[in-house]
């Protein structure tokens, strides 16, 4: 929770209060009291120790549709007064206005820490970072280098709005990352895990860095002994986990109210139409325990939800917050998200996943004459405009004859997300999600990317 | 307190605690910025930020923390949690520099406007709603305009030691950035135009807009291409876009660490003749310009590539000590990040060819003038894989929109493959002065 003497019930009320009085139909205030902390190791040294704290109030100011952001570091009632009235400064309309007395909402912590990281020494970070590294530089002297960093961050936010809304939530968020660089003669290649949870110090506790540690090495040791792939259009097996990175770039982005509010998405006026073969659910949960991109509440004070994108190949819903909705004609969805008080919320996606299906890994392959079985991917961007992504294959093998041949690098996936959807035509049930950072206009925040192994029947692949 | 006061008091802190080895950054910034939709203004934005990040060095090691509140409890924690920091370290070999003996007026770097910082929210909504309306009204094909913002920033740093540094600069910017979409028969382009400059000029608004607009609109009809291997020009956007994803090879601390393909090459031909490629941190008006790096030393400017040849690594203290040498100068810092390698404006003189007689250098080839995501490359080993967005032009003259189509080869082999070089740079700011490229041997899949 907030530190109480960090900001007063009585000054959030008279900022609320200026806003109303400034003539806004809804004010809302934002405060956040970050603590963060970092070990980095590189080439087996303890590389840097940072840790840090951040702290700022927000202050949003709705006139219609128009919105009106401003933050500051200064808790001070006098400059936060003075950030309310230039943001009010384009309205000189001025009138009565009372925000309704705060009720207090209390939220059911789902992601309760159950070893408190300020309880252990930083000491024993470092310990687990150099067995990582020792374990990873067991897969023989083709691993050139290992990187591994251990980061956290506790975050005490409060928001508190015009309606009466007060609401104070605790998120600590725990994620390590490793990466093995291995050389063969034919150019270094990277292979990455960064597994994250929402929640405590127990994560790195009960890490399986054997595990962690194969994942990245041998992703690596396969890559530097790859050849290239001939580029092209062909079938496309997408690895579980990681691979849902495409439907969270390519479909979920065009998704948001964010998108969809201005036209600027080809989803836009589709919900109740089919936009998949029926064998397709897609799902974006806040709720998921301890999940990477879960939330208790969102960042405009809404519990989080579980909201059904798409339902057996009909679109149902998006995903939206309190502009996006009313704009676009939906209902809130609890999905308003922002990196920090430096960002004024807007919908952004949580857990996204595509749902379980009836077939086999081994069902896919074989229906494959020639194609590429994308293991796991790297990262993509998408025009949410447009639907247009570009994702990089981080682990990929050639298909041929119904079975995984040579591995292959150098594969980047292209397409348009609304015309690549449909196109998936077999569904695992290998259900994985996958920790990430999604970057868009209220900052990064932790998302959750998943999927079983599918299949798309084509897409073009690039490659040399 | 005040950003000043913060830092004495930091450093304040250092000799009451008899810690001779420290510094710290301290920035600032205030920015305005503005988004319209359909004729309206949708949001404002408007800010203040600031943060202090301090560096404790003791017994050899190194410990970091900022802080973003500047009364004396946390700017306290901050150097405690600094000083504990650094006892986990692995010993290091940074000596703190001392102040440099004589620093010129870093405003005659030419990075403040003043002008600008008087720039009002009804001013730059002028400037967005106009851009808005121009790039709606040049082409009925418009069916939306996602993005529309106009911003103005104005911030400064400063970088300080118990060694007695003592280095302020500011800096400040206008800029805006216009997303219009178009549609014909079913196929939807994005146009993209930014605008970022150090002079406020409300004509620009209608050129941003249209341009935009006239971008989007020469990609509709794209189409893709067959695969298979053909000359292709990088324009004054897409070479230092691609380019700048790998210059982190330059780097010094990346070599000593098994992070960059240059390692053990200096002195080699990396890239063709015509191919230099220097560091400036003093160019009049470059967003990287700066007489002193973020550790205190004295920046010059610095050939990486001299006519083909690998010149030098880019250092900061600790990695030029590893190598038996001198800081270069590019150290940087951001105050929640320790030190890193940065280089300041690289610039590669320009070659005397147009964007269009560049492309008539060959007769047939892919002009590329947009990137799709850089996830398919990969700064370590070089790959390229991207996806991209161009014309393919024949005799000089653009025949076809294209669509779908990848790219792929290797940035290291790139510079031994680029046959002649454009003449102009992009025209916003950018600490990236890359000229268009001709490159030769690029894979195409479509």
């Amino acid at each position: 929770m907030l530190p109480p003497d960090l900001l007063k019930p009585s000054t959030v009320h008279n900022l609320l209060e200026l806003g109303l009085t400034r003539g806004a139909d809804f004010a809302e205030v934002f405060a956040e009291d970050s603590e963060s902390s970092s070990i980095d190791l590189l080439d087996r040294k303890i590389d840097s120790i940072g840790s840090g704290n951040s702290f700022g109030v927000g202050v949003r100011l709705l006139y219609g549709d128009e919105a009106y952001y401003g933050y500051s570091s200064d808790a001070e009632e006098a400059a936060l007064l003075k950030l309310t009235e230039n943001l009010a400064q384009a309205h000189r309309e001025h009138r009565p206005g009372q925000p309704s007395p705060f009720r207090q909402e209390s939220v059911p912590d789902r992601h309760a820490v159950r070893v408190d990281p300020e309880s252990v020494p930083k000491r024993e970070r470092v310990d687990l970072l150099r067995r990582l590294d020792e374990r990873v530089r067991r897969h023989g002297e083709a691993i050139t280098q290992v990187g591994a960093s251990v980061s956290e961050k506790k975050r005490a936010v409060l928001i508190a709005n015009s309606e009466g809304l007060w609401v104070e939530d605790g998120r600590q968020y725990s994620r390590i990352r490793v990466s093995a660089i291995a050389e063969k003669g034919a150019g270094p290649q990277v292979g990455v895990e960064s597994p994250g949870v929402l929640g405590g110090y127990e994560f790195f506790a009960e890490l399986d860095l054997e595990k962690l540690s194969e994942s990245a090495a041998g992703s690596a040791l396969l890559m530097a002994g790859a050849g290239y792939i001939d580029g092209g259009t062909m079938p496309v097996v997408l690895g579980n986990g990681f691979g849902g990175v495409i439907f969270h770039e390519a479909c979920g982005h065009p998704l948001e109210t964010e998108a969809i509010r201005k036209q600027a998405s080809p989803f836009a006026g589709k919900l109740g139409q089919p936009v998949a073969q029926p064998i397709l659910t897609a799902i974006d949960d806040g709720t998921l325990e301890h999940r990477w991109g879960s939330l208790n509440v969102d960042d405009e004070g809404l519990p989080a939800q579980r909201t059904v994108l798409i339902e057996n190949g009909i679109l149902r819903n998006y995903l939206s917050d309190r502009i996006g909705a009313r704009q676009a004609g939906v209902p809130r969805s609890g999905s308003a998200r922002r990196e920090s008080y430096r960002f004024a919320p807007v919908s952004r996606m949580r857990n996204t996943y595509i749902d379980r299906g009836p077939h086999t890994v081994a069902d896919m392959i074989a229906s494959i004459d020639f194609g590429l079985y994308a293991k796991k991917m790297g990262g993509g961007s998408v025009d949410p405009a447009t639907g247009e992504f570009n994702f990089a294959v981080q682990e990929g093998y050639a298909i041929r004859k119904g079975k995984i041949a040579e591995p292959v690098r150098g594969a980047t996936l292209i397409g348009k997300g609304h015309e690549v959807l449909p196109l998936i035509s077999m569904i695992g049930s290998d259900l994985e999600l996958s920790a990430g950072m999604c970057g868009a206009s209220s900052g990064w925040v932790p998302t959750t990317v998943g999927q079983p192994t599918l299949k798309i029947d084509r897409i073009l692949v690039g490659g040399r | 307190m005040e950003s000043q006061a913060a830092a004495d008091y930091v450093l304040a802190l250092a000799r009451e605690h008899r810690l001779p080895d420290v510094d710290l950054l301290v920035t600032g910034e205030e920015r305005l910025t503005l988004r319209v939709n359909r004729g309206r203004v949708e949001k404002v934005d408007q800010s203040t930020a600031q943060g202090l990040g301090v560096r404790v060095v003791r017994d050899g090691r190194t410990g970091v923390a900022f802080t973003e509140r500047f009364e004396q409890g946390s700017l306290e924690k901050a150097f405690l949690a600094a000083k504990e920091n650094a006892q986990l370290q692995d010993p290091t070999d940074v000596l703190l520099a001392d102040p440099p003996p004589a620093v010129p007026d870093p405003e005659g770097l030419g990075l403040y406007s003043p002008t600008l910082d008087a720039l009002n929210a009804e001013q730059l909504a002028a400037f967005a709603l106009e851009a808005e309306a121009a790039a709606r009204d040049a082409d009925r094909r418009v069916t939306a305009i996602p993005h529309l913002s106009v911003s103005r920033e104005s911030g400064w740093y400063e970088v300080a030691s118990t060694h007695g540094v003592k280095y302020r600069q500011r800096s400040n910017a206008v800029g805006a950035f216009c997303q219009v979409l178009l549609e014909e028969r079913g196929q939807r382009k994005s146009g993209n135009a930014s605008w970022a400059r150090r002079e406020w000029r409300p004509e620009a608004a209608r050129e941003l807009g249209r341009l935009a607009t006239s971008r989007g609109a020469a990609l509709l009809g794209a189409r893709p291409l067959p695969g298979g291997k053909l000359p292709v020009v990088l324009d004054e956007y897409s070479a230092p876009g691609l380019l700048g994803m790998y210059f982190g090879a330059f780097s010094g601390e990346a070599a000593q660490k098994g992070q960059s393909r240059l390692k053990g090459k200096l002195g080699e031909p990396i890239a063709v003749e015509a191919v230099t490629l220097v560091d400036e941190p003093h160019r009049i008006g470059g967003p990287g310009s700066r007489f002193v790096d973020a550790e205190g030393v004295p920046t010059r400017t610095l050939p990486l590539i001299e006519r083909g040849r690998f010149a030098h690594f880019l250092y900061h203290i600790e990695s030029a000590r590893k190598d038996g040498r001198s800081s270069t100068g590019h150290a940087g810092r951001g105050y929640s990040s320790g030190i890193t390698t940065r280089s300041h404006n690289l610039v590669m003189p320009p070659g005397p060819h147009s964007l269009e007689a560049l492309t008539a250098l060959e007769p047939r080839c892919l002009l590329v003038t947009e990137l799709e995501g850089g996830a398919g490359c990969n700064p370590l080993s070089g790959d390229i894989s991207i996806g991209v967005q161009g014309f393919l032009v024949e005799q000089g003259r653009r025949v076809q929109p294209v669509d779908a189509v990848t790219i792929a080869g290797n940035a290291f082999d790139l510079l031994r493959d680029i046959r002649a070089l454009g003449s102009e740079y992009q025209p916003n700011l950018s600490r990236l002065f890359i000229p268009p490229l001709l490159v030769q041997g690029m894979a195409l899949s479509g």
